[in-house]
């Protein structure tokens, strides 16, 4: 994982123990890899922020219930993982998903821009790259199935291994990497479609 | 090794997880196939762009935001604890008390829809007052009026003295009995019938009789007459309306309202109505001044 080194088991401790200085440490320690893995997963900032907020509330109610300290990044993790389920039913039941288009505007920290598909790799400006590779990624993530997004945000935007990822999914090695490929093959298909 | 073999390496083949066989042999087949170079180029600009994302920082105000909304969960728990007693209690307590509540209500409702009258008048009512008849009985009357029209020959051979006129009694202007209906307590009212041979001289007659006995004509139709007369006088003024008849006699009849759906009271509204001409009293005491409401019926012979 390419994630802050793990937090130190007496922080978690305390926490359990109802010290709030050890849950707002735990909150800054993870709160980037939580709020990107729900951006990820639901492609709004707002949405992001609100699903970590509860993901965190989650983590506070339940944290004594954590028998082993030294798994807390993948109790975490997976805590995360579900609520992104669950608003991502959500949120479809709503139709939120429905007028999702590679050509309608993106949202980025900067706000909403609007789209505009190009081959970031031409653009020699980069920060101005980085901002269109940012979009395009984002939208390319949300053209594909729920699953797919899970695999390729967790391994390639958050740096999984292989192994973690079996542990969270509850695949074999063999199938998460089978499925992997497939999302990246569905992502290429759909970004090649976008910038063309 | 086929165009399908090699794409499915291209993950691996990213990932520097091919055996070096694997490798040399999915890297020969991209350089003899231009399609699948231009694939797996596509395939690594994919990638890249993937890594390169970054992450998107964490708003400010993620932290104040997120206490607040934990004070504020933290208020509603607290409220519901102190105010939803009843959701504390245990589920074997509260099934059995709501499961009595909703037999209650059923109960409740089954008494209210079926013992009590559902409009309509209280038996009580209809009793004391006497022109409110139960629908009924007014569809039995009418019932036995249009059978009156329809035979009244076949019942001519049965003469007997009327004793009912419950057909009339609907029949009968109900404005006058209305009128009187507020000052005077009903009792069972009287009828008479009159046979006459020349009107104009027994309405007259007639009228003179009533004011001679201080009493009133109250309503007027056709052959009928509704009259007041005070109970006092009133035996003198049967006995003096014999000489207002042609035949010299009069036939009447105590009205049975009560039992105005009975077979009986029928049979003799149609008797009644076959000798064709008749007339009609009904009287009503008073309890203060003891006046008796007469409905008197000339039938020209």
């Amino acid at each position: 994982m390419k994630t802050s080194p793990k937090i130190q088991r007496e922080v978690i401790e305390s926490c359990k123990a109802g010290d709030e200085k050890a849950f707002a440490e735990i909150v800054l320690h993870s709160q980037k890899k939580v709020f990107n893995i729900a951006y990820r997963m639901l492609g709004n900032l707002e949405e992001a922020k609100d699903l970590a907020q509860e993901v965190f509330i989650s983590v506070f109610d339940s944290i004594k219930d954590l028998r082993e300290e030294i798994r807390f990044d993948a109790w975490l993790t997976q805590i995360t993982l579900n609520h992104c389920r669950n608003r991502w039913k959500y949120l479809k039941r709503r139709q939120y998903f429905n007028s999702d288009s590679l050509d309608d505007p993106v949202e980025t920290e900067d706000g909403d821009v609007p789209r505009d598909i190009c081959d970031p790799s031409d653009n020699p400006e980069t920060l101005y790259e980085k901002k269109m590779i940012r979009q395009l990624i984002q939208r390319g993530l949300q053209k594909l199935k729920e699953d797919q997004k899970e695999l390729l945000v967790l391994r390639d935007l958050q740096g999984f291994s292989y192994e973690e990822m079996g542990e969270l999914l509850g695949l074999p090695e063999g199938t998460i990497k089978s499925k992997l490929h497939r999302a990246r093959m569905d992502l290429k298909q759909v970004l090649e479609r976008a910038t063309h | 090794m086929d165009c399908e073999k090699a794409r499915d390496r291209f993950s691996s083949l990213w990932e520097k997880e091919l055996t070096p066989f694997e490798e040399k042999g999915v890297k020969e087949h991209l350089s003899s196939c231009p399609e699948c170079q231009r694939e797996f180029e596509q395939f690594e600009k994919t990638m890249g762009w993937l890594h390169s994302a970054g992450e998107v920082e964490v708003p400010d105000e993620f932290l104040p935001e997120l206490y607040k909304k934990m004070e504020e969960r933290e208020r509603i728990t607290s409220a519901e604890k102190s105010g939803g007693g009843w959701f504390n209690f245990p589920l074997p307590f509260k099934l059995p008390v709501q499961a009595a509540a909703m037999v209650a209500v059923v109960f409740l409702v089954l008494y209210l829809t079926k013992m009590m009258p559902m409009g309509g008048h209280h038996p009580k009512e209809t009793g004391q007052s006497s022109s409110p008849l139960s629908v009924e009985k007014k569809s039995e009357q009418v019932l036995a009026q249009k059978e009156m029209e329809r035979e009244p020959r076949a019942l001519e051979t049965t003469p007997r003295a009327p004793r009912t006129k419950n057909v009339e009694q609907a029949e009968a202007p109900a404005s006058g009995e209305e009128k009187l209906k507020g000052a005077y307590s009903p009792g069972p009212p009287q009828e008479i019938v009159l046979k006459i041979s020349d009107r104009d001289k027994a309405i007259s007659q007639l009228r003179e009789l009533v004011k001679q006995f201080k009493g009133e004509i109250v309503t007027t139709e056709g052959n009928r007459f509704l009259a007041s007369l005070p109970a006092s006088s009133f035996s003198e003024f049967e006995k003096e309306l014999v000489g207002v008849s042609s035949t010299g006699q009069t036939d009447k009849g105590m009205t049975r309202k009560h039992a105005a759906g009975s077979l009986r009271a029928l049979q003799e509204v149609k008797e009644e109505a076959i000798e064709g001409k008749s007339r009609e009293t009904a009287k009503v005491a008073t309890d203060e001044e003891r006046r008796i409401v007469v409905r008197i019926l000339l039938v020209q012979e």
